[in-house]
């Protein structure tokens, strides 16, 4: 992979002149008074909202599908043409849409489409009814910088510090808003650790920082904690999901699943920077690399993280297809950003894909050594963290055992059609590429030429530290998803990505640096009000840690969090009777010693019951593969920070790092700053003195009581009903809203 | 809305009555948008934070970062509904219907011969090797009720119940294997990653009350189902939508209890002091989320109090304790039964019950149907009589729905795995099997549809797992084909991406 394609170029520098079109996005490459319809960005989306769902790939009503331009073009069997070029009225498209006899108006359901609507498909009609393609799938576009062009900011000149600042820069000015100040040093070391990281930062670098908080500070921050290894801990949560990793097989035994070694390959890979279209071919086709390693056969157990049924009369080759389906949605999901699951039974409801080539991309994934189940799957014995274990992986068949890949109708494994050949998706990579073999295939999907490959990373990069995606879908990039808020800003950090041969840390830096994501979170009302949904990122978000944050977060602040890195899963404590496993003898045993404190990604997944106080955080339960969570807001996670055992733990450890402090000002004012990162606020501190003060007088006569809470603190205790008092406040600090929040 | 200039400190009276009120507030925001309703469910994923966005404009100030309304609010049903909550009964492991529901009198008749080769073309069976022979009905039948049902002596007490009850001799299912016949009948599909039934009516309706989960599952037998918490769980909707499971020992929800040595009194100071923070942080960001925050621990709060009081089974009198044969602190169907009253009389929308233990396959006297079907129905055949006339006698009974049944049926085989004749037991069958319906809209005191004469395959009427949840959310006023998510490109709905369940009005009081 050492050679990488151009950057594609077009040739669109001409047109930045006008800074209308820069900013508000089709990059048509024409000029005209009136500029043309462009079909992609202005007839699509009507298209798509409007008549796909009867006149797509699915159902094709009256044989015209909307979203193939064969299909538009052809003779219907009514006689008549959708479109007919440059001849809105010989159109049957637009005489359906405009008509006022109701019987033959379409869509038939509802108002029909607005005036504006019919005017925009007559006048593309009119044009000559060219064809395009959706942005997302049309090729990168260079563009040179705002700044360049003459469009730069009149009104903040001196606010960009780098090439991503002036696009966000441009948007802001045609939105005639204005960027938020910047954050102060302390909540810009708190959240640049947490985004990198997943934990707040440890005291010498937040010290380091504070104690120079310029530029050169910032960019050495910065520096240190892209090489903390608990970076890979972090991002490799992402990844995990994406996976679908978990420690045990699902379904009815859901017995347990030595795999964890591939964990530690994503987190080790993340840590090395391995440049991701590396990573992406490893993950697909590591073990047919050529002198191909140990961990790079290790990297292939991403597709073996399928589910596997072991129950009785289970057929093997049912779901053994199920596992291969599985392995290319989750392959269009995690690179592609495309929804490929549906194309599996028919034509895509809304993008130009076929059913045909679903089964001709599976083929790729339908050559490995397998049956369903998984003490069948070929295992390869490894050594990890000085413990032997052996790995699932992926092996070829050889020549002589190749599968024969047919089209399902209705992706039925007993309804093989015709057969078919391998080949990748034409509307994403033109007709007739098929490459031969997986690590052909993943070679291409993982290269710059394929539309979607830097976009999507440079995406979830954006998603991860600003909690929201330029595609907010980043699950679906096509024509039903939502569309990119910005495509120049997209590009430009995709395109950053392909320069810097894909480091994500190089993209994730040029992030970080920028005046943009330096921006205070806490503004105004009035500038609140006139981006309401930080559309264009007029300010930093303010984001509810994850699930594993919030548990690291709380261990790291009071002290308690154990850094060993990879091996086995443990088992920090959980509720008596949350596993209640059918057929198996299997049991939560809670780890000893600092197994009891290891970071989040380290603990027991099992899918059938996975561990209670994430998914309250809404964690998943690791079926299939996902894309983005959704933050919820709910009493159920309060219960958790509240009441948790583990989090109760975290606050008699919180109480204890301070009560030497004999003064409740002092001993609060440091448990705030502790666990929030800032200095503290007099009001806060006030209002928890005022609670110490109260919960001591409270417990002041009942000496049990205050033993039982002060728990950890009770040992050494001189002074039991203040020293439960100070959990009493720790507990309340640990569910604040400003630290469960990275701001 | 809280307002910053708010006094910090509070009685606990004016600290609740300001966080209802935010509570109300948010509440009211949210259905201003959500009011058209049915045009929001089919919106899904996308639309959510698109609603979300807009409420944040609507009101002003507040931001949105993040969702900051209630997903659980109540909402309006497509139309008017039958019933507003359902208590879904599943029998984990599926009872035999030949010896309950669905009486076959020739599998007597032809007792100990082998099973015609008609039935056994391109037959999957799970265990059963060989060609296997007809079982005769292992337990007596009788007529009971207005519509003269068969019905087994193992269930005296449902014979009472009779009237109020749909029978479905002819549900069918493509699932063979426990965990994805039960994840097809509680998700529509067959494989993990779907939103359960549960989850997708809170999606749907939200819930009458915060005090408690809108969806609440109570598990008996000691095991949870083969398919583990994905029959709960939420899937691809948000996990706000997922089942909480009450427990019968420990904490009746996870983390519900203060940790040991925390006085209630200071439960109730700790939240005074996390909301006073909150609301000087919202003084300077006005982020809608931490007000909404702030509310949900007010509600947290407030369910440490109903959850351990709705789970109280000792508040029962003895003689309902007696009627259900509940006996408070052992877990049983019939503590389960109880409970799901007692959580539908405070509001929540949709109660799960799950007992395991019917699994008949006759390997031993733990699965056969001489012992362990007697005893698993005397476990269950009280309590759900019970359950149904109590609900009648408190005016509940109409609107509450009782689904009872397993994932699928028992083969008209013998299943003698390995050869070992010292017990009796069938195996998986999917092609007919009996569930039932009471209460909320149903047609009680019928049987609908009719198997063949071996009760082997459906002779007319059968009813797939999506048209019964078709059929369920139609009685919840809800169109299968408009509560839909969209998800990885597909519009989901529980029954299926097809669009072709269809509701089954012969189930349906004036159809």
């Amino acid at each position: 992979m050492a050679a990488r394609a151009p950057f594609i170029l077009a040739s669109v520098v001409a047109l930045l002149a006008s800074s209308a079109v820069l900013q508000f996005g089709p990059l048509s490459p024409m000029v005209h008074s009136e500029p043309r319809v462009d079909f992609a960005d202005e007839v699509l989306p009507i298209l798509a909202t409007n008549c796909l769902r009867c006149h797509g790939g699915v159902r094709e009503m009256a044989g015209l599908n909307l979203s193939d331009e064969a299909s538009v073009r052809s003779v219907l069997r009514s006689g008549h043409r959708a479109v007919v070029e440059g001849k809105p009225s010989q159109s049957e498209l637009l005489t359906r849409i405009s008509t006022s006899d109701l019987d033959e108006r379409m869509p038939p359901d509802g108002a029909g489409l607005s005036q504006s609507e019919v005017a925009t498909i007559r006048r593309w009609i009119a044009e000559g009814a060219a064809w395009g393609t959706h942005w997302a799938f049309a090729p990168r576009v260079s563009l040179e910088q705002p700044a360049k062009t003459g469009a730069a900011s009149p009104l903040h000149p001196r606010w960009p510090r780098n090439d991503l600042d002036r696009f966000v820069l441009a948007g802001l000015d045609a939105a005639n808003l204005k960027p938020a100040p910047e954050a102060s040093a302390e909540t810009l070391v708190r959240r640049v650790a947490l985004d990198l990281t997943g934990l707040p930062p440890d005291d010498a670098l937040r010290a380091a920082y504070l104690a120079d908080p310029s530029d050169a500070g910032y960019a050495r921050l910065v520096e240190s904690l892209l090489a903390s290894p608990a970076y890979g801990e972090r991002f490799a949560r992402i990844w995990l999901d994406l996976a679908r990793y978990a420690d045990t097989q699902g379904y009815e035994k859901d017995g347990r699943r030595e795999i964890w070694p591939w964990r530690d390959w994503v987190v080790n890979a993340l840590n090395s920077d391995m440049p991701y279209d590396d990573f992406a071919v490893r993950l697909l086709a590591g073990d047919l690399l050529p002198n191909a390693t140990d961990d790079d056969r290790v990297a292939t157990a991403f597709h073996r993280n399928t589910l596997t049924n072991t129950e009785g009369g289970t057929d093997n080759e049912e779901f053994r297809m199920a596992a291969v389906f599985d392995r290319v949605s989750t392959t269009w999901q995690s690179f592609m950003g495309v929804t490929f699951q549906c194309v599996q039974c028919h034509g895509h409801p809304y993008e130009p894909i076929a059913q045909r080539e679903y089964y001709e991309f599976l083929s790729y994934l339908n050559q490995t050594a397998d049956t369903d189940r998984d003490d069948d799957a070929p295992r390869l014995a490894v050594e990890r963290s000085g413990v032997k274990t052996s790995v699932p992986v992926m092996v070829e068949l050889s020549e002589a055992e190749r599968r024969r890949t047919h089209r399902l109708e209705r992706g039925a494994w007993t309804a093989p059609a015709e057969e078919v050949l391998p080949a990748l998706p034409r509307f994403l990579f033109g007709a007739g590429v098929a490459p031969i073999g997986r690590l052909a295939m993943a070679e291409r999907l993982a290269s710059a030429d394929n539309p979607l490959f830097a976009r999507v990373a440079a995406n979830r990069a954006w998603e991860t530290l600003f909690g929201r995606g330029i595609v907010e879908t980043s699950e679906d990039f096509g024509a039903m998803g939502s569309g990119a808020s910005d495509r120049a800003l997209l590009d430009h950090l995709a395109g950053v990505l392909v320069a810097r041969e894909f480091s994500m840390k190089a993209l994730l830096r040029e992030i970080v640096l920028s005046a943009t994501y330096r921006q205070a979170s806490e503004v105004s009302p009035a500038a609140i009000a006139r981006d309401p949904d930080n559309r264009r990122w007029s300010r930093a978000p303010r984001l509810r840690l994850e699930a594993e944050q919030v548990r690291d977060t709380a261990l790291a602040v009071s002290g308690l969090l154990s850094r060993k890195m990879g091996g086995p899963p443990v088992m920090p404590p959980q509720p008596e009777g949350v596993w209640q496993v059918v057929y198996s003898g299997d049991a939560w045993n809670t780890s000893p010693g600092e197994d009891r404190y290891r970071r989040a990604i380290y603990t027991f997944l099992r899918r059938s019951s996975p561990y209670p106080s994430f998914i309250a955080f809404d964690a998943t339960s690791r079926e299939t593969c996902t894309v983005r969570r959704i933050r919820t807001n709910t009493p159920l996670a309060a219960l958790v920070t509240l009441n948790d055992p583990v989090y109760l733990e975290a606050a008699q450890a919180l109480a204890i790092s301070v009560r030497q402090h004999h003064d409740d000002t002092i001993a609060v004012r440091a448990m705030l700053e502790r666990a929030l990162g800032r200095t503290a606020r007099a009001e806060e501190v006030d209002r928890l003195v005022e609670l110490v003060t109260s919960e001591r007088a409270r417990y002041a006569e009942r000496t049990e009581l205050a033993r039982t809470l002060a728990g950890l603190a009770a040992h050494d205790s001189t002074d039991l009903a203040r020293d439960a008092a100070l959990v009493a406040a720790a507990n309340a600090i640990l569910n604040a809203d400003d630290f469960l929040t990275r701001s | 809305m809280i307002t910053p200039n708010e006094p910090i400190r509070e009685t606990n009276d004016t600290a609740a009555r300001a966080a209802a009120e935010v509570a109300q507030a948010t509440r009211r925001t949210f259905l201003g948008n959500l009011a058209g309703g049915a045009a929001a469910f089919s919106l899904g994923g996308i639309a959510l934070s698109e609603l979300l966005s807009r409420e944040a404009r609507a009101s002003g100030s507040a931001r949105s970062d993040a969702p900051t309304e209630d997903p659980l609010a109540p909402r309006a049903p497509h139309f008017a509904p039958r019933a507003k909550n359902v208590i879904y009964i599943h029998l984990a492991g599926s009872p035999s219907q030949l010896e309950l529901l669905d009486y076959k009198p020739k599998l007597a008749e032809f007792h100990g011969t082998p099973c015609p080769d008609e039935y056994l073309k391109g037959e999957k069976f799970a265990f059963i090797k060989g060609h296997p022979t007809l079982l005769a009905p292992q337990h007596t039948f009788a007529r009971a009720g207005r519509a003269g049902l068969w019905t087994s002596d193992l269930l005296p007490n449902f014979r009472t119940i009779e009237d109020e009850v749909c029978v479905i001799n002819t549900m069918t299912t493509d699932q063979f294997n426990h965990a994805p016949a039960q994840l097809l009948l509680h998700t529509g599909e067959s494989r993990f990653g779907a939103a359960s039934f549960g989850s997708w009516v809170g999606y749907g309706l939200g819930c009458e009350t915060r005090d408690l989960p809108a969806f609440v599952v109570l598990v008996s037998g000691d095991k949870t189902p083969d398919a583990g918490k994905s029959v709960w769980g939420s899937g691809f909707l948000p996990s706000v939508y997922q089942g909480v499971q009450c427990r019968a020992s420990g904490d009746p929800v996870l983390y519900v209890k203060d940790p040991e040595g925390m006085m209630r009194e200071t439960r109730r100071a700790t939240i005074d002091a996390i909301a006073a923070l909150g609301r000087l942080g919202f003084a300077r960001h006005g982020d809608g989320e931490t007000e909404a925050r702030i509310a949900q621990y007010e509600l947290a709060y407030r369910m440490q109090m109903a959850v351990p009081e709705a789970m109280d089974l000792t508040r029962e009198s003895a003689a309902t304790l007696e009627e259900y044969g509940a006996s408070p602190g052992n877990p049983s169907l019939a503590n389960s039964c109880l409970l799901a009253r007692r959580l539908v009389e405070r509001g929540v929308r949709f109660v799960q019950l799950y007992d395991w233990g019917w699994d008949g396959h006759g390997t031993s006297p733990s699965d056969d149907l001489l012992t362990q079907l007697p005893k698993k129905c005397r476990e269950m055949d009280q309590p759900v009589a019970a359950l149904i006339r109590d609900l009648r006698r408190r005016g509940l009974l109409d609107e509450t729905l009782i689904v009872w049944g397993g994932e699928f049926g028992r083969t008209p085989v013998a299943e003698f795995r390995d050869g070992n004749k010292n017990f009796l037991g069938r195996d998986h069958h999917p092609h007919a099997f009996t569930m039932w319906m009471a209460g909320g809209g149903v047609k009680g005191g019928t049987v609908y549809g009719e198997t063949d004469e071996l009760g082997y395959r459906i002779a007319r009427d059968p009813v797939r797992v999506k048209d019964l949840q078709a059929t369920i959310l139609h009685l919840l006023g809800l169109d299968h084909m408009r509560l839909g998510y969209m998800h990885a490109g597909l519009n989901h709905r529980l029954t299926g991406v097809q669009g072709d369940a269809k509701v089954v009005r012969g189930l349906i009081s004036g159809g």
